[in-house]
């Protein structure tokens, strides 16, 4: 049996090998999240919006999908969206979406579990951002 | 049995990517530098932000192999493990700190471990409620909001969880 000081180091080595395999694509996605971070406004975001509720919890949900950030960035912006006169269906997906999905980290995700569990678990994060944001707005205007 | 044994990260797509992003910031540079060079500061608060995060899971994925054998593992989040499984998994989902790309090498260990797939759908959504952020939250819509959502993000974690553990079996079934 080897000893408690060799399967550390083992360990470590271990652990060192998994993180260097995931460097380059990590350093890809913290790109790509700068990229998007600089490039794309929250003006930009308000302006996707289109007043019908069910259209815009749909594109909450993507929009929230495909943004990254500090979960507060999502407050924010749902706040004023909110003011905006966009439903609460439609905040509640974005988000919701914007710390359940994301379409930047796909190829990583896609990488390191493979392609069925990351289409899955997308997909599925996808569906309950719709149903929850229905369900909170149903249960919150009954609930007051 | 996962839907995937254990996938290794191909090494050769994640330089791709790397290439490909560094191409976008040639042609943004060129096109726009000023987003350039924001695009490339705020990649690097990105990075700075999630490097003790990463040095954390380095330590505990070197932990994981250290002390806790496979079967320890598979016994209390694998096929058996119950609702202590669904605890660990929304519990340790709303706990952990930092983006989820992060967490990704070192739930893909315990995968390998025999740790469930729903389980691990589990976690990823329950992490969905940012207990830092949550008196931001309230304070934008409220604490009623806050708390339907976040019972709400519980209960549809699990039931993804659910889902997933069955679409597992049913690929088990026809394998």
């Amino acid at each position: 049996m080897t000893s408690l000081p060799e399967r550390l180091k083992q360990a470590l080595v271990s652990a060192f090998k998994s993180l260097y395999t995931i460097m380059p694509m990590l350093f890809a996605i913290i790109g790509l999240i700068g990229l998007f971070q600089a490039a794309v406004t929250p003006q930009m975001l308000y302006s996707l919006f289109s007043g019908s509720p069910l259209q815009d919890t749909v594109i909450g949900t993507l929009i929230g999908g495909v943004s990254v950030g500090q979960p507060f960035l999502s407050y924010i912006i749902g706040g004023e969206l909110l003011k905006e006169g966009v439903s609460l269906y439609a905040v509640s997906a974005f988000i919701l979406a914007w710390v359940s999905i994301g379409f930047i980290q796909l190829p990583m995700e896609w990488a390191i579990f493979g392609r069925r569990f990351t289409l899955v678990r997308n997909l599925l994060s996808f569906i309950f951002a719709l149903l929850i944001a229905c369900a909170t707005t149903v249960t919150l205007s009954l609930l007051l | 049995m996962n839907m995937e044994k254990k996938s290794k990260p191909k090494k050769r797509s994640g330089w791709i990517m790397l290439a490909i992003t560094f191409i976008f910031y040639i042609v943004t540079a060129f096109s726009d530098p000023a987003i350039a060079e924001s695009a490339f500061n705020k990649a690097l608060h990105t990075l700075k932000m999630i490097a003790p995060i990463l040095l954390l899971v380095f330590f505990l994925m070197a932990l994981l192999n250290t002390f806790i054998k496979p079967k320890k593992i598979a016994q209390h989040l694998g096929k058996e493990s119950g609702i202590k499984g669904w605890i660990a998994a929304l519990g340790g989902g709303v706990l952990c700190h930092g983006p989820g790309y992060v967490w990704f090498p070192i739930l893909n260990e315990l995968r390998s471990h025999g740790v469930r797939d729903g389980l691990i759908v589990a976690f990823f959504y329950a992490r969905a409620i940012k207990l830092p952020w949550l008196p931001v939250m309230i304070g934008y819509f409220g604490g009623a909001f806050t708390l339907v959502l976040s019972i709400y993000i519980l209960l549809g974690a699990w039931l993804q969880g659910l889902i997933t553990d069955k679409l597992t079996a049913k690929k088990r079934d026809s394998l």
